[in-house]
């Protein structure tokens, strides 16, 4: 068997004592968290154990014997022997270290006061041993990945229980913070005791300060949700309106961010913690972005420019759209059209262009002042602004949108007119109940009529088909131009800045695991190894804390999407349908 | 404690296999390809310098020139911080793990320890690569689920790529390891 | 040596070693076997077989059980056999498969029906590194519907080894698709070293469309397990008469003829009842003859079937029914019959070569001769006229063996091992005299293609840079039988390291 002895880089240079740590259970191996220092009593070593031990949950005991010995301090192995009596163990481990060497040099004694596990049957035959030495504070800080949240009792994983002990004997090093107690002890607090007592002073002092902003907060923010959501958005066509508006969906999310972020519980796990930093470091580089927008805004009368230009463009758009359907109306690309169709279709949606250029005209004076109690909506944050620009673009196409339903309404009857014509063709029909195509006999007077409108839709199709093209293409591109928005507002939302930042600046606090580094082969001294942190990937650091958003982009693939397309099925963002009958 | 052998991977291209013996129980064995020949940089340079001049005296616009040396400065970083990898390591440590490192020319390296806990074997197993079939040294991870099962494969030198002779070489001091570990 | 294996070993086809020749083959089949034989007796040549065809397991047909049962059988002899196919979805590598069967899945794409897609020269590369690590002697080619098999037949040829085809499968003449097969077949065939064939029919058939040398085409018939299908009356319900259909339901199965069959006979008879197992794209006509004439009660769909499930769906049927259009060799019927069922079957291809006259009842492919020929099976099985499903099992069982179907083989590749391979400049005069200008002059270009193709893949890679591959089948296996349990939890990831410990 090999025995690993997990051994904190601080106790290196320790006086002589007592060891203190953990046997990991199934495991062959030894956690030692700190060394005792002589003189001790041992019936108050033993009281300290214990207390430490209801407090930590964490089964402390004596390892062994720690010597490091130092001019006129010789005489004490024999004393260290008989130590082992006093605290009984099954096995007992006597560390000890030369001065001129690196190397420590083990021993191990098994008492035979416990009656020795079977497992462990040849003690006569010589324990192979190997130190791994870890840094305590860095890994009692860090957080080992992927993250088990729900058994910490039973790890099978030997590294997660090293990580576990020391991140729960932190009552251990906290006691002798301030009094020198009856015992002495050497870890990793005992290096910078100082510095970590401001630490615990301030984080004392913010707690009443965060409770009395917490709760400001919440009182003025309450009454406005209560006003808001219970009352407004729950009538229906409110409700339904709101959830196609990006502004009314971005809300909902911030509320229910601000909800989490200053709840009054205190967060448990891991993931809450660092669900909560990031939302809340989130939130103040989009508050601040959205100042800097504002700034930029109301200052040298953009906004009047801003008012000036857009008018114009929409108009424009509307000029060309024209254009295009008069060109439509001829013969486009050459195409020879049905005639009569194609001025029917081209008339109505000329109408619908006149009533929109009216409406534009209608509104122009009035855009600046919009805007400018619109542009306010930034000092919200710059999530707001973007989503703000993504309704106003819905709406300032919603001519398009139009054009495209009606298009794709007209194409879609068609395509399945002439789908479900053609099975009458084969002698086939649809079985609604089976939901399968069976064959079916048919009377002529049906074959008739149904060969004559297949007919003429086979032949009005392609002017239909090139109405759609056109409008699907042109909404294509708005969709797309809001997708980039909502694509900014999404990154925004979820970017976890507070992981990232820790992974960059504090790289051990996010583990992934660990790497070793053979320290020195001295010959005759066991193996020692350096256990460092091995930080997460950035990448991995995006994926596992990334803050969870509303999805806006379709949820469909590819693939999909291309057959909605082309059966002429309405696409974002109003698609409700779910299951198809034919 | 150690000693190196000569062997080559499988485009024949010579590969050194260094093998440390810490103790009984931990081995470290490292595979180093050849290092970036000064040669190859110098002629893929020059072709892509060549090229960039030609184009120039062509268009006569100099920012040809200028995007040519950003695009080779860049791609050899790419190349060496990315692609180029200087050696493979593979620390075997009885009863505690195992530990795969590869580290690339630029100095970059990235390490992996899977604990002994997890693995279930080391073995030597065949794949179809590119446009023919290796042999290639894997560890196999135990399923947490079911006790037979195997959860995922890790496979070793995925760089570097040894023949069959090196991989057993090193399959066999793995198993006397984990044998005598175990 | 071969048959000393033969202890402690669970294997597939366990039947007696001692077996007639079958009904259908007693003939020799080479006209000069008997030297082979005499060859064989003193020092048998081993041989290291590749066989590659597009089915294979987890794909189920008479294609695949063949591969699959004769590799079984040559590995049991002796010689070493590794299996080349595509990759089936997630399937895809290296596998093995009892008793260190090796099979190569490899990333070819999939055109149709599970065949790949062929341009003659991209899947060199990785059938020669197949060949080449598994240093084989013989290529064994399966199905002339298989693109890979053609392909591989190619290579092989460019690589020098020799070559060895069975062909499963009938075909016309007269429409497109089987004229263009034909083509292929005709260039694929003509310097191939040997070729197998199911049966008479399917040798005529074959030597005509290949236009072939009937000398270096042997029958060698398929065979089945007669363990695993023992009859089982007291599984049937003597009260009802029933007829067991067991086929995948496509057009060439002739599903529609039983759309035909089933009203008529449901009409006349009223203790009648179906059973159908399969599926496929007519099973759509089926189901509406049952709810046009609403015989749900009467005629059962099954769907897919296991392969271990079929023995247990036969047992319950009286007459076993096979309506195929086309069939070189019906292993379906045989099942049928060594369960102790009566067949009736079309008259077409191989069929009537398969089972003697008094085991089957053969009729024309039409509704009415097939309902006439069920009319009198069903009399004779209401006067309890038929012999006893025990003796027609007993019958059965010695006709076709795996066993024997594998010693014939063998002597096929001795052949085939002494005759020349053919060298590029032969072979481009053999392909451009047998194959007709046209055809002759593309593939005598591919060909050379090909054989450049190689030089540089040498050049390339050569070919003591390729691992050669630690054998698990053969005279010189490690897959001793200590090391087979642990290569049965898990036939993913077989530790081959392990035995190069014992290497």
């Amino acid at each position: 068997m090999v025995l690993k002895i997990f051994f904190p880089t601080c106790c290196n240079t320790a006086d002589s004592g007592l060891l203190i740590g953990r046997w990991i259970p199934g495991q062959d191996s030894a956690v030692v968290l700190a060394v005792i220092h002589y003189p001790f009593i041992p019936g108050q070593v033993k009281k300290y154990l214990s207390e430490t031990q209801n407090q930590s949950q964490v089964d402390l005991a004596v390892l062994g014997s720690w010597s490091l010995p130092k001019d006129g301090q010789e005489g004490m192995d024999s004393f260290l022997k008989d130590l082992s009596t006093i605290f009984p163990n099954s096995r007992w481990l006597q560390l000890s270290r030369e001065i001129g060497k690196r190397g420590f040099a083990c021993q191990v004694v098994h008492n035979r006061i416990t009656p020795p596990d079977p497992a462990q049957g040849g003690t006569d035959k010589k324990d192979q041993i190997i130190f791994i030495h870890y840094d305590q504070r860095k890994v009692m800080l860090s957080q080992l990945h992927p993250i088990h949240e729900e058994s910490p009792g039973e790890e099978s994983s030997e590294l997660r229980a090293v990580f576990h002990t020391v991140a729960q004997s932190g009552p251990l090093f906290l006691l002798d913070r301030y009094d020198e107690g009856p015992l002495k002890l050497t870890h990793w607090q005992s290096e910078g005791r100082e510095a970590s007592i401001v630490v615990e002073l301030s984080k004392q002092a913010s707690v009443p300060l965060c409770i009395v902003l917490t709760w400001l907060v919440l009182l003025s923010f309450q009454l406005f949700l209560y006003v808001v959501c219970c009352r407004i958005l729950n009538i229906w066509p409110v409700q339904f309106i709101s959830s196609k508006m990006s502004t009314c969906v971005q809300t909902a999310y911030r509320t229910n961010h601000f909800q989490t972020v200053f709840s009054t519980k205190k967060a448990t796990s891991h993931m809450e913690f660092m669900r909560k930093a990031n939302i809340f470091v989130s939130f103040l580089v989009d508050m601040s972005l959205g100042l800097l927008l504002v700034s930029w805004l109301y200052r040298e009368n953009h906004i009047s420019q801003l008012a000036n230009t857009l008018v114009p463009v929409a108009d424009h758009v509307a000029k060309e759209l024209q254009e295009l359907l008069e060109w439509l109306m001829g013969a486009p690309a050459g195409l020879k059209m049905n005639r009569a169709l194609d001025q029917v279709l081209g008339r109505f949606f000329l109408y619908h262009i006149h009533l929109w250029i009216s409406y534009i005209r209608l509104m122009s004076p009035f855009i600046e002042m919009i805007l400018w109690y619109v542009g306010l909506s930034a000092c919200l944050g710059l999530t707001f602004a973007l989503s703000v620009l993504s309704d106003i673009v819905a709406l300032l196409t919603f001519h398009i949108y139009c054009f495209y339903v009606y298009g794709a309404r007209l194409y879609c009857l068609k395509v399945y007119g002439l789908s479900s014509l053609w099975r009458l063709f084969c002698g086939k029909k649809w079985n609604v109940l089976r939901q399968r195509v069976d064959s079916c006999s048919y009377d002529l007077d049906q074959l008739f009529i149904g060969t004559l409108l297949f007919t003429i839709l086979l032949f009005l199709l392609p002017t239909t088909a090139l109405y759609y093209l056109v409008f699907t293409l042109l909404r294509l591109v708005v969709v797309m131009f809001q997708g980039v928005i909502h694509l900014a507002i999404d990154l925004i939302n979820s970017f976890p800045l507070f992981a990232m930042g820790l992974r960059l600046c504090r790289s051990y606090r996010l583990a992934e695991g660990v790497k070793f580094r053979v320290l020195c082969e001295e010959p005759g001294t066991p193996l020692h190894l350096m256990m460092e942190i091995n930080p997460l990937k950035c990448s991995s650091v995006l994926q596992r804390y990334r803050t969870p958003t509303y999805s806006c982009y379709p949820r469909d693939s590819w693939v999909d999407l291309c057959k909605k397309l082309f059966m002429g099925e309405l696409i974002y963002p109003w698609k409700h349908k779910t299951t198809k009958t034919d | 404690m150690a000693e190196k052998n000569e062997f080559t991977d499988i485009n024949g291209k010579a590969i050194l296999l260094d093998c440390q013996n810490y103790s009984s129980f931990c081995r470290e064995f490292t595979v180093s390809s050849p290092k970036v020949s000064l040669c190859k940089v110098i002629v893929c340079t020059c072709s892509v310098w060549l090229f960039a001049y030609a184009v120039f005296f062509v268009t006569e616009n100099t920012a040809v020139l200028s995007s040519a040396i950003i695009i080779t400065l860049v791609g050899m970083m790419m190349h060496i911080h990315l692609v180029k990898v200087e050696h493979e390591t593979l620390l075997i440590i009885g009863s505690l793990g195992v530990q795969l490192s590869t580290s690339y020319a630029s100095g970059r390296e990235s390490t992996t320890f899977i604990e002994m806990s997890r693995i279930k074997d080391i073995v030597i197993n065949e794949a179809v690569y590119m446009q023919s079939i290796i042999y290639y040294l894997c560890i196999l991870i135990k399923d947490s689920g079911d006790p037979n099962g195997i959860a995922s494969v890790v496979p070793l030198f995925q760089s570097s790529k040894p023949r069959l002779n090196c991989l057993v070489q090193v399959y066999k001091s793995c198993q006397a390891i984990i044998a005598q570990t175990r | 040596m071969g048959q000393k294996k033969r202890s402690g070993r669970v294997h597939p086809p366990t039947c007696p070693s001692e077996t007639q020749p079958p009904a259908a083959a007693r003939t020799l089949d080479p006209p000069n076997s008997s030297k082979a034989r005499g060859f064989g007796r003193e020092e048998r040549a081993r041989h290291r077989i590749c066989m590659v065809s597009d089915f294979f397991y987890p794909n189920m047909g008479g294609v695949e059980s063949h591969i699959y049962q004769l590799s079984q059988c040559l590995i049991e002899k002796g010689h070493k056999v590794v299996i080349a196919t595509h990759a089936y979805g997630n399937r895809r590598g290296i596998r093995y498969l009892t008793n260190g069967l090796k099979v190569y899945y490899l990333p070819l794409q999939v055109m149709y029906n599970q065949s790949t897609t062929t341009t003659c020269i991209h899947s060199l590369p990785l059938l020669r590194c197949v060949f080449v690590r598994e240093r084989v002697t013989v290529v064994h080619a399966h199905s002339s519907f298989s693109a890979m098999a053609h392909d591989a037949l190619f290579h092989a040829k460019t690589m020098g080894l020799n070559t060895v085809f069975t062909d499963h499968s009938l075909f016309g003449f007269a429409d497109l698709s089987s004229v263009l097969t034909n083509k292929l077949l005709t260039v694929s065939l003509c310097d191939t070293n040997h070729i197998v064939c199911v049966s008479y029919t399917s040798k005529e058939n074959t030597v005509l469309r290949a236009a072939l040398n009937p000398d270096i085409v042997s029958v060698i018939p398929n065979a089945v397990d007669p363990t695993d299908f023992t009859p089982d009356p007291s599984r049937r319900d003597n009260s009802k008469i029933t007829i067991v259909v067991v086929s995948r339901l496509v057009y060439r199965k002739g599903i529609d003829l039983l759309g035909g069959i089933i009203p008529e006979l449901c009409t006349k008879h009223h203790d009648l009842y179906f059973l159908i197992g399969g599926e496929g794209p007519k099973r759509i006509v089926l189901e509406e003859v049952r709810e046009k004439y609403q015989l749900h009660d009467r005629v059962r769909l099954l769907g897919a079937l296991d392969h271990k499930d079929v023995r247990d769906v036969l047992v319950q049927g009286h007459i076993f029914l096979n309506t195929s259009l086309t069939e070189a060799f019906c292993m379906a019927i045989v099942e049928g019959a060594s369960c102790g069922l009566q067949v009736v079957s079309t008259r077409v291809g191989g069929i009537p070569e398969v089972l003697p006259d008094e085991l089957v009842t053969l009729c024309e492919p039409t509704v009415s001769s097939l309902c006439a020929g069920l009319e009198t099976v069903i009399a004779r099985q209401r006067s309890g006229k038929v012999p006893p499903p025990a003796d027609i099992h007993s019958k059965v069982r010695t006709l076709y063996t795996w066993r024997n179907v594998a010693e014939r083989t063998e002597k096929v590749y001795d052949l085939a091992c002494r005759q020349p391979v053919l060298p590029l400049p032969a072979r481009l005069q053999r392909l451009q005299s047998h194959c007709g200008a046209f055809a002759g002059f593309i593939f005598s270009f591919l060909a050379v293609i090909d054989f450049l193709f190689l030089f540089f893949l040498q050049w390339l890679h050569p070919d003591h840079l390729i691992d050669v591959a630690v054998d698990a089948s053969g005279p010189h296996s490690c897959w001793g039988p200590s090391f087979k349990k642990k290569a049965k939890d898990s036939n993913r990831a077989w530790p081959p390291g392990a035995d190069t410990r014992h290497c």
